[in-house]
Parts: structure tokens; C-alpha cells; sequence
């Protein structure tokens, strides 16, 4: 018999401010990535706010499940288990891009 | 009557100005888009729209078109790279093709999108992204991109874009194929043996009066080119220094051209905190520094790459946006400039809009 794992997803407020969603949703899911595929289900517009277009996490997003921080970014493998809390967070490092070491510089 | 609009972008939001015949005062939108960096804004002359393309650090990038000048706003449909290993981080330029429905998306990293249904849907031009000279595209302070794209209107197969660090491309059949076009150009940034594969664009107009006239900023110097950006003509000699990002055009006269030296690289600030914009009428021979009206000390901020825009007026009316948040107009070609705007965020890009009553 396969038990269906239901993991209550917390959405930020510097989220929420941006996009019409609730403060939190019950989705299914083994890990990671089928818990947040089952959110973007739910709710589709959340999608572009948390994935890139390979569909790996944002750079300066950042999932927590329960207290622990997501390892795989690229493929969301992380497991889950029933009754775990997946938050998603901005991360305080989204003033600067990752890809010039921090010297990007917008626009000029 | 004419009106003309302002689309001024910011790091903080888009501001949406208007105003009637003379250019000399303006009513402005509320901040559109607050804590969106704002990357470009242009109106589509044909279909009305007005297309904004923004990013959130943390929530990636959108485009935004709007159908009532600003009124009312919509996401649109939003290039993607389907490769699974590139992903969009912005939107650089947005431009209106020459057949209906066709649109032209600049982003970073390096990578022109087409759509042929208005916006609705994207599709990589992935001849230009595999192109050899590729490899030797690298990114400058701000990022990999194409940033300044050139469509003939009279012809939908003529295309010449520039970008930063990938030079100069140039299309005669629609984006099928590219040749690169940057013979003659300096790229101190690249050994000898590879000047002319990746310079340095930092701003490109063709002229839609002349074709083959093209007017470029580079990081190294100001040129223009007479056929296409087969060959290129240093025109810096009268310019206080070779460096220096925006520049426009003069709808009107081929011969007229803006650019806004910087004093090098190393500073990308007006020398001496003198802010002052240079005109050639005679194609780069000779150039008149223009700063009636702009601080002449103590101006330490830069002009970023799109944000000199021209409204295409008899007389030229001009619009600069500054690192420091000063928004600058002169109604007059650039003899005189007024501060029209203070205390912005950075601005990215002004472009503009002219509605005679009777369009």
C-alpha cells in the first residue's frame, strides 16, 4: 500500500506580496521537487517565483524543509515525509548576482 | 496638438510621463512596478502597446505590456531557454519587427528571442547562440547580453544587434544566418588576434533614414560605419575620451549623433564632475559639447546605456537618466536641458513615445 505524504508548504511573506497566495498549502509529495510540482498545480503563478527555466531553484530563493536547508537545488531530490514543513524563503543575498563574484553591476 | 511620453525605467520601478506640444512640463504616473528593477520600456509605434521588462533578484524576470499607455498592465508572454541549462535573468531590449506580429527579445545571458504572435509566445534564434565566435562571448560588468537591436523596417530580413561581450552580428535573411561585423574595432580586452571577435558594444543605432549608417558606443571608442558595419570609422577625435555608454540618433539627419563620453573605464563618471553631452550634424568630423543647464562640478554619477533617449521631435527633444536618479530634458536638440526628475533610483532606459490627436 503506498502512503500518500502530505507536507504543509509555508509561502513568505516577501512572497506573498508579489503574488496572490495563501500563507500555506497542503501538497503530496516523496520530495521535493513533487511537493513543489504539486504547489505549482495548485497554484500556477507561484511557479516563475520559485523555478528558473530549467526548472532548478531560483538562485536567490531558498527552501528549508523543517530546519534543514535543500541540498540538491538542481533537481529538489530532497525526501520528505509526512507531516514535514517545507518553507520558502527569499534569501537576504538577492541584492547582487552569484555570477561576477558580486561585481555585477546591473547596468553598467 | 502632439504628446509625447516618457518611459523612464529605474532599479526601484517605471515612471510614465506626458506631455503636450513644447516638451516643458510634464504629469507624471505613480511608481509602476515598485522594487522591480526595470530593465527597458519602449511602445510599439505599430500596435500601442507599451512593453516593460523587468527582474526581482530573488523572483526572476517578467515582461509586462500594457495596451492603455500605462493605465493597466498584464504579463506577458516570457522568453525561455528550453535547453534545461540556461535560464533567463532579464530582458535587456525589446523590439518591434518589420512584419506584423514580430517581436525581437535581447536578454542575458547572450540570446535574441523572436515572436511572431506579439509577444504571446518566444523562440530562441539558436543560429545566433551557436554561432562559432560564441565561445568567445564574455560577460562585462554588467552581465553577458544583447542589448541594442536593429530592425530594418523596410526590409524583415535585415537585422544588425550588438551586445556585451559579443559584438557586432549582422542577418540578411531573417535571423537564419549572422555574420559578424566588427572589423576595425578596438577590443583592448582581447588579445590582437581576437580583437574582432567579441568587442565591447555599449550602445548601436542604425539610422532608418540611410541604410548601412550605423552609430556605435563601444568601451573603447565612438564609430560609425557607412555599409552595414562592414568596415567602421573611429569618429572620436574631438571627444574627451573614447569611453562612455549611451548614445542616440536623430531620426531625421544621418549625420547627427549623441554621445556622453565618460572619463574611462576605470571611473565611468563625466570627467571633472562636468555633465555634458557631445552632437556631431556633419557624421562625426567635428562635435560640439552640449551642457547648458547640466551640473558642470560635482556630478559623480554615470549614464547608463539606454538612458539617453530622443522623441524623433523637429526640434529633437532628448531625455537622460543618471546613476544618481536625475532625469534630464532639453526640447531643443540638446542646446539647453532642464532637470525634470530628481531623487529616482538609478535609471536604466528612457525611451518615448510622440501621438499627433490625430493618430
Amino acid at each position: 500500500m503506498v502512503v500518500e505524504v502530505r507536507v504543509e508548504v509555508h509561502l513568505a511573506r516577501g512572497l506573498r506580496v508579489h503574488v496572490e497566495a495563501p500563507d500555506r498549502v497542503v501538497v503530496s509529495g516523496a520530495n521535493a521537487r513533487e511537493a513543489i510540482d504539486d504547489l505549482i498545480r495548485l497554484h500556477p503563478l507561484l511557479g516563475k517565483f520559485v523555478l528558473d527555466d530549467a526548472r532548478r531553484l531560483r538562485r536567490h530563493v531558498n527552501i528549508f524543509i523543517n530546519d534543514e536547508q535543500l541540498c540538491d537545488r538542481d533537481q529538489l531530490s530532497d525526501p520528505v515525509s509526512d507531516g514535514d514543513r517545507i518553507h520558502i524563503l527569499p534569501a537576504v543575498s538577492g541584492g547582487t548576482s552569484e555570477d561576477n563574484q558580486g561585481l555585477r553591476n546591473d547596468h553598467d | 496638438m502632439t504628446e509625447t511620453g516618457l518611459l523612464v525605467s529605474t532599479r526601484k520601478g517605471l515612471l510614465v510621463g506626458r506631455s503636450s506640444a513644447g516638451r516643458c512640463e510634464w504629469e507624471w504616473s505613480g511608481l509602476e512596478f515598485s522594487g522591480w528593477v526595470i530593465d527597458y520600456t519602449v511602445r510599439d509605434p505599430r500596435s500601442g502597446a507599451i512593453w516593460c521588462a523587468a527582474h526581482h533578484e530573488q523572483w526572476g524576470p517578467r515582461l509586462h505590456r500594457s495596451d492603455d499607455d500605462g493605465a493597466t498592465w498584464r504579463e506577458a508572454g516570457m522568453p525561455a531557454f528550453a535547453d534545461g541549462e540556461r535560464s533567463l535573468e532579464s530582458i535587456w531590449t525589446i523590439e518591434p519587427g518589420a512584419q506584423e506580429g514580430v517581436l525581437f527579445a535581447g536578454v542575458m545571458p547572450a540570446a535574441v528571442f523572436r515572436s511572431d504572435d506579439g509577444g504571446d509566445s518566444w523562440q530562441e534564434i539558436e543560429s545566433l547562440s551557436s554561432h562559432p565566435f560564441s565561445e568567445y562571448w564574455m560577460p562585462g560588468a554588467a552581465g553577458l547580453m544583447f542589448h541594442h537591436l536593429n530592425v530594418d523596417q523596410s526590409d524583415p530580413d535585415r537585422l544588425v544587434i550588438g551586445g556585451s561581450a559579443t559584438g557586432i552580428f549582422a542577418s540578411y535573411d531573417g535571423g537564419e544566418s549572422w555574420e559578424s561585423r566588427n572589423a576595425g574595432i578596438r577590443s583592448d580586452h582581447m588579445p590582437p588576434e581576437l580583437q574582432h571577435m567579441a568587442p565591447c558594444v555599449h550602445s548601436m543605432f542604425a539610422h532608418p533614414k540611410q541604410r548601412g549608417r550605423i552609430w556605435q558606443q563601444n568601451h573603447f571608442g565612438q564609430y560609425r560605419s557607412d555599409d552595414d558595419g562592414e568596415s567602421w570609422i573611429d569618429v572620436g577625435q574631438g571627444l574627451p575620451g573614447g569611453f562612455g555608454f549611451a548614445s542616440a540618433i536623430d531620426p531625421g539627419d544621418p549625420d547627427v549623433c549623441y554621445y556622453i563620453p565618460l572619463d574611462s573605464d576605470q571611473s565611468r563618471m563625466p570627467r571633472d564632475g562636468a555633465l555634458a553631452v557631445f552632437r556631431t550634424a556633419d557624421a562625426g568630423a567635428t562635435w560640439e559639447r552640449l551642457s547648458s543647464g547640466l551640473p558642470q562640478s560635482g556630478f559623480h554619477q554615470g549614464i547608463f546605456r539606454q538612458a539617453l533617449g530622443q522623441d524623433g521631435g523637429d526640434p529633437l527633444g532628448l531625455y537622460m537618466g543618471s546613476s544618481g536618479g536625475q532625469l534630464y530634458a532639453s526640447n531643443n536638440g540638446g542646446e539647453s536641458w532642464t532637470l525634470i526628475r530628481s531623487n529616482l533610483a538609478p535609471v536604466t532606459a528612457v525611451r518615448t513615445w510622440q501621438l499627433d490627436d490625430t493618430d
